[in-house]
């Protein structure tokens, strides 16, 4: 009996000793070693050829990373004052409303937005600098057509590394909300959102006409390809 | 009086020369990822942090007024001046800290060989087309190999651009 006790005990012991220190290890959030993430700079989107209006259903968290809010353990740590989401969709949202893209409501959105993070925050670099990511995919759904379209994009940033903790702070702000800024910047204006907003698919069951005359019974002059159609959509004054 | 309106055409030549100098050749410049070539062992997130590392040594260099992320539109009026920046990574040896110990004077040293393309985007005429190699050492960190490509490409573009 007095044995047992004995390796129970010591069972005890060591599971706290190893316990507390792993404990002292994890940063805590404070004030003063949080961020906010907030865009610094305007991102303009690409001009579409007819007026569109998007919704954000939802940001998913897809990092798999069991701690989000925490972007740089070392030194105390960093820690993000909202969850990576939140600070997605209100930037998304946020950029959408200064171009006039914002629906108000899902009904009257011609596409809603549903964004799958893959990363957000710092990966890791050479050692000498501060590597920001931002990964998103972003599935486009017409509603009309219901059809989806994936597009996805990337957003870097590299920052100077930093010794002193205000330094790494400041460093990091900046990194990770630049990298945001590229991100949204490359959903907005790249070549995949011109065509998944652009496709004769979608374009067809728009104009219901279009699918019940038959290609031959119309007029050579008339008829469009893909890519003529896609041209016409942007108006030719965008380069892919 | 001859020698002060001299000494003022001089500086006024030199101001108007660094200023020219100063202004980046490019509008716009896209990078896009360097797919590995088959056989090549990286790190699975070395395309991403070239790619960051690309994008950051360009705009310090000032080799070129904005960078368009990858698959970006860019307006027409600046096609002729913008160019597309695209490339693989050919080869990547992992190098032998053995050999660096033993040796020295380079021996054993990782390496890397990537195949880099410059493409101006209004006509598709191709202004850079070379394979580049960058060293450094075995105990370094691979990623360290990203930062002198990009070092090497930027040096490469400023030449194409003189």
């Amino acid at each position: 009996m007095r044995g047992r006790n004995f390796w129970y005990s010591t069972f005890v012991l060591c599971s706290l000793l190893v316990a507390f220190p792993t404990a002292a290890e994890d940063p805590k959030p404070t004030p003063s070693n949080t961020i906010s993430i907030k865009l610094e700079n305007e991102v303009k989107p690409q001009t579409f050829s007819r007026p569109l209006k998007f919704f954000v259903e939802k940001v998913v968290d897809r990092s798999s990373n069991p701690q989000p809010m925490l972007v740089y353990k070392p030194r105390g740590g960093v820690f993000l004052d909202r969850q990576p989401t939140e600070v997605v969709q209100q930037a998304l949202q946020e950029t959408l409303q200064k171009s006039g893209l914002l629906a108000d409501k899902r009904e009257s959105a011609d596409y809603l937005l549903t964004v799958y993070l893959f990363h957000f925050g710092l990966d890791s670099g050479s050692g000498l600098e501060f590597f920001g990511k931002v990964d998103l995919n972003v599935v486009v759904k017409a509603v009309i057509s219901g059809k989806s379209q994936e597009v996805t994009a990337l957003g870097t940033s590299i920052q100077g590394a930093a010794v002193r903790k205000k330094n790494i702070l400041k460093n990091i702000e900046a990194n990770i909300e630049e990298a945001l800024e590229a991100a949204l910047r490359n959903f907005l204006r790249g070549t995949k959102l011109r065509d998944a907003v652009a496709s004769p698919d979608e374009a067809q069951s728009a104009s219901p006409h279009a699918s019940v005359i038959p290609p031959r019974e119309i007029p050579s002059s008339l008829r469009f390809g893909v890519s003529e159609f896609a041209e016409l959509h942007t108006g030719g004054d965008n380069y892919a | 009086m001859r020698k002060g309106c001299l000494l003022l055409v001089a500086v006024f030549l030199l101001t108007n020369w660094s200023s020219a100098k100063d202004q980046p050749k490019f509008k716009s410049v896209e990078v896009k990822h360097f797919p590995n070539a088959e056989g090549v062992e990286l790190p699975p997130e070395f395309s991403d942090f070239l790619y960051a590392e690309l994008r950051a040594t360009l705009q310090k260099k000032n080799l070129t007024e904005q960078l368009v992320g990858e698959d970006e539109v860019v307006d027409a009026a600046d096609a002729p001046k913008s160019v597309v920046l695209e490339g693989s990574v050919l080869e990547y040896k992992k190098g032998s800290l053995v050999k660096e110990k033993l040796i020295g004077f380079g021996a054993g040293w990782r390496s890397l060989t990537a195949h880099v393309k410059l493409t101006r985007r209004s006509d598709n005429q191709i202004l850079l087309d070379k394979d580049l190699k960058v060293r450094a050492s075995s105990q370094w960190n691979p990623k360290t190999l990203a930062k002198f490509l990009a070092n090497s490409i930027a040096g490469e573009l400023k030449h194409e651009s003189e």
